[in-house]
């Protein structure tokens, strides 16, 4: 063998010499600046520090005008709204607007501003502000759920820099959805920010980078309106489209707060006392089964209530959902909606018995459905699986149809999906008539569902423009009887929005519409 | 040559030409638009349209066809529908951090697996090249998948070592960037590391059969010597190869462990647009994939023909 020639190729000091460059190699790792630590500077009071928060999608400065879950880390942050809802209470709370005077035919309201807020930009804040931003509202071609609201401000006056008045054409239920929801932008580069490009406000950050799919870079507004606030210099959100890389980013101290950390994942951290899951009281991530009812035996509503009865909702709260949540019969949030009737939301469990003998007298058994689904939801295609089994059991050939995200989306928007549907819809948690005009799997005009009914646009008005407590209880019992015989949409869970936070992070709080708040937070040892 | 390198030309442009027609074509094939991503779910009909016209998705797709390529012509790759940002930035943006990964993890992979190959190949300790061995065997049965989770729960969740997810510019901070690198590198190379070892090593083992080599040792030249100035570059040009072919397995590997380590590559950039239906960018970045294989063709061909003038006369 030629190797018998060697003497020795590589003694000891071929080895020392590559042990001693291995540990040259980690002692330079150690010795540099860890990136590990570079976001976190905790220091003895609160001022001061460096928040990091992941999250799966990207923010769509597009959408800061509509509730769109990855904005909820900025729209707060950088902007900030006329009132806001006392989590306790649901009574509106001074922001931007000081203090406002509704007329008694509810058909106009006039709102006192504050008169020192100014924009990132220097501006100060005025009434001609929030004028523009309900007139974008306004705009087709921009986005809102709350858009029949703004639709309904038939006049605007500006009395001085700090009073307007707003006239509305019938009195309505959600004004102050609207302004909970709507954060005020600067009217001078509106534009820039529908296209990204400058995102100016009045909030206690301002953004110095924002890289479309990535991520954004705020600093601490120093001429912000709450004296004393924020505490912390800076906040970053990075974009991690996996959720495990959002839990591993938090374990390793990289992160100090995830917003949306998959179900599953975010039962990995019970237990753990570094972080601490924050579940949000507006419950707005309800899942549901929504039915095309033009397709046959869907388009049966005994047909519907046996699919309702057939679902396993408790085994899709443990399973799917990670015990986050509720399971319900109704749209609502079990603990701030007026509407939710808890009596009500039990109305349908799991009974193959009942659900069987409905979808027979249905004519329906042994019927082929499908079950479509967003493929981009692990959490989506898990409660899919679990209603095909369920249907299976109760006596329907039941197919599972992935969509891409586009696909799903358009045929959502166009009422075209294919049979059952597998989502999930907000809006639950404060004015009832904001879900059913403004969540499109209920609006009462045009549906998902190609739900095409009378009565319920009745109700869906009368809940709109009903303000007298007394009338709208009546109201709420209607809308709830209708849904739960309808079944066009079947709730399944209600779930909500968490935040999965270090136990390094105080302070943190969120709107009921689930903005992050970051006013008051800070970094501790 | 001038002569062949321009008959090639036509051909190529032809190719780019039915190409640019393709990848503009096949994405509009698939239900959904970007406007129905854009507008959301709760969006009514007339939005959801006003947002189509926005982006101008309402236009003829020929017309649509022709503004896009005239954009290509004058070197405008057009804007990102979704990220709102021009196509070309978003897509050197992606380029530089898969680069930066496909060039680290490469390097590392060459070091690793070059010095596993040689100590496989020369040295005769049945317990190094055991140890040697086994790790060259574990290395090539990970996938970065797991490799990938490994190292994070290992330096990044354990001992908090090393940063788990995110990615900095090597040319903004050196130090951190190369925090943010040494995991995603290391995981991407390893089973290239191993496949480049078993074939260094089987290389060395049989260059050191040589009779030159017998006489290196009969002349009483240094082990170190012999090894890395007669074996390893006499058993490098078989390696070469398999290097060459590893090295488009590199690039699809780093879509995994882009994904994994959260960073932002071109695999993250054009999974993201299909799904988006970005059609823009996920129009650029095929018609980029299409460039570059036409042009490393086209080059291989004019190779080809400058070192064997058959070629030429043939064509």
């Amino acid at each position: 063998m030629p190797q018998h020639l060697f003497p020795r190729p590589f003694g000891r000091r071929a080895a020392l010499a590559v042990v001693g460059v291995v540990t040259a190699g980690a002692l330079a790792v150690t010795g540099c600046e860890s990136a590990v630590n570079s976001s976190e500077q905790p220091s003895g009071d609160k001022k001061g520090g460096s928040l990091t928060i992941v999250q799966s999608a990207d923010i769509d400065p597009a959408t800061f005008l509509a509730q769109n879950n990855p904005n909820f880390s900025v729209i707060r942050n950088v902007f900030n709204t006329l009132t806001a809802y006392d989590h306790d209470t649901l009574q509106p709370q001074p922001e931007l607007a000081t203090s406002w005077e509704q007329s008694s035919d509810g058909r106009s309201i006039t709102l006192q501003l504050r008169d020192d807020v100014t924009f990132h930009s220097g501006r100060p804040f005025t009434a001609a502000d929030v004028i523009f931003t309900i007139k974008a509202l306004q705009r087709e071609d921009v986005i809102s759920q709350l858009k029949h609201v703004a639709l309904a401000i038939t006049g605007m006056e500006a009395h001085g820099s700090h009073s307007v008045t707003l006239r509305l054409n019938h009195p309505v239920s959600n004004l102050f959805d609207l302004f909970e929801m709507t954060p005020i932008v600067d009217r001078q580069t509106f534009d820039d920010l529908l296209a990204g490009r400058q995102i100016i406000g009045t909030g206690p950050f301002e953004v110095v980078q924002y890289t479309p799919g990535s991520g954004v870079k705020m600093t601490s507004n120093d001429d912000y309106w709450v004296k004393g606030r924020p505490y912390l210099d800076a906040v970053n959100i990075s974009v991690q489209s996996q959720s495990q890389s959002m839990l591993s980013s938090l374990q390793s101290g990289q992160s100090q707060l995830a917003l949306d950390l998959a179900p599953l994942d975010t039962v990995a951290l019970e237990g753990d006392p570094n972080f601490q899951v924050v579940e949000s009281e507006a419950s707005d991530a309800a899942y549901y089964v929504g039915s095309n009812v033009t397709i046959p035996p869907l388009d049966d509503p005994v047909a519907r209530q046996g699919i309702a009865w057939a679902i396993d909702r408790d085994r899709i709260l443990d399973q799917a959902l990670g015990g986050i949540g509720e399971t319900s019969s109704l749209p609502w949030a079990p603990s701030t909606s007026p509407a939710f009737d808890a009596e009500k939301a039990q109305t349908y469990s799991q009974d193959l018995g009942k659900a069987r003998q409905l979808i027979q007298q249905a004519g329906a058994t042994g019927a082929k459905v499908n079950v479509a689904f967003n493929s981009g939801f692990p959490t989506n295609q898990a409660i899919a699986e679990i209603v095909q089994f369920n249907l299976k059991e109760a006596g329907l050939k039941a197919t599972l149809v992935p969509l891409q995200e586009a696909d799903f989306l358009a045929k959502l928007g166009t009422g075209d999906l294919p049979g059952l549907f597998v989502n999930v819809h907000g809006f639950g948690q404060l004015s009832p008539a904001t879900l059913v005009k403004g969540a499109f799997p209920f609006n009462a005009d045009a549906n998902a569902s190609n739900f095409d009914s009378d009565q319920y646009r009745r109700i869906a008005d009368q809940l709109w423009t009903t303000t007298g407590e007394a009338q709208a209880e009546t109201t709420y019992d209607q809308v709830n009887d209708f849904l739960l015989e309808q079944q066009f949409i079947s709730d399944l869970v209600v779930s909500t929005h968490t935040f999965t936070i270090s136990t390094s992070l105080k302070g943190v709080d969120y709107n009921m519409y689930d903005y992050l708040n970051l006013d008051n937070a800070y970094l501790s040892e | 040559m001038l002569r062949y390198a321009l008959r090639r030309c036509p051909s190529a442009l032809l190719v780019l030409v039915v190409a640019s027609v393709v990848v503009f074509t096949v994405p509009r094939l698939a239900e959904g638009d970007a406007a129905d991503v854009l507008a959301g779910p709760d969006a009514t009909a007339t939005t959801r349209e006003a947002v189509r016209h926005d982006l101008g998705l309402d236009r003829s797709p020929v017309v649509q066809y022709v503004l896009w390529a005239r954009g290509l012509l004058t070197g405008d790759l057009g804007t990102s529908y979704i990220l709102k940002r021009p196509a070309a930035e978003a897509i050197g943006t992606a380029l530089g951090q898969t680069i930066t990964l496909t060039v680290a993890a490469l390097l590392l992979a060459m070091a690793l697996g070059g010095a596993a190959g040689i100590a496989l190949g020369v040295v005769r300790r049945r317990s190094a090249t055991r140890v040697v061995g086994g790790l060259v065997s574990v290395a090539f049965a990970l996938p970065p998948y797991v490799s990938g989770v490994l190292l994070v729960l290992l330096f990044a969740v354990s001992i908090k070592l090393l940063p788990a997810v995110g990615y900095v510019p090597l040319h903004e901070d050196p130090d951190i960037a190369v925090q943010y690198l040494i995991m995603p590198a290391l995981c991407l190379s390893l089973p290239f590391a191993a496949v480049l070892a078993r074939f260094l090593a089987a290389s060395v083992r049989q260059v050191m059969d040589e009779d030159f080599v017998r006489t290196g040792v009969a002349k009483g030249l240094s082990s170190r010597r012999l090894v890395f100035a007669h074996v390893v570059p006499n058993a490098l040009p078989p390696v070469l190869t398999i290097l060459g072919i590893q090295v488009g397995q590199l690039l699809g590997g780093a879509i995994v462990v882009e994904a994994i380590f959260g960073w932002h590559g071109i695999g993250d950039l054009l999974v993201n647009s299909v799904l988006t239906r970005d059609y823009v960018l996920v129009q650029d970045l095929l018609l980029f994939t299409v460039v570059v294989f036409v042009v490393v063709q086209t080059l291989t061909d004019l190779a080809h023909a400058a070192v064997d003038p058959r070629v030429r006369l043939e064509a």
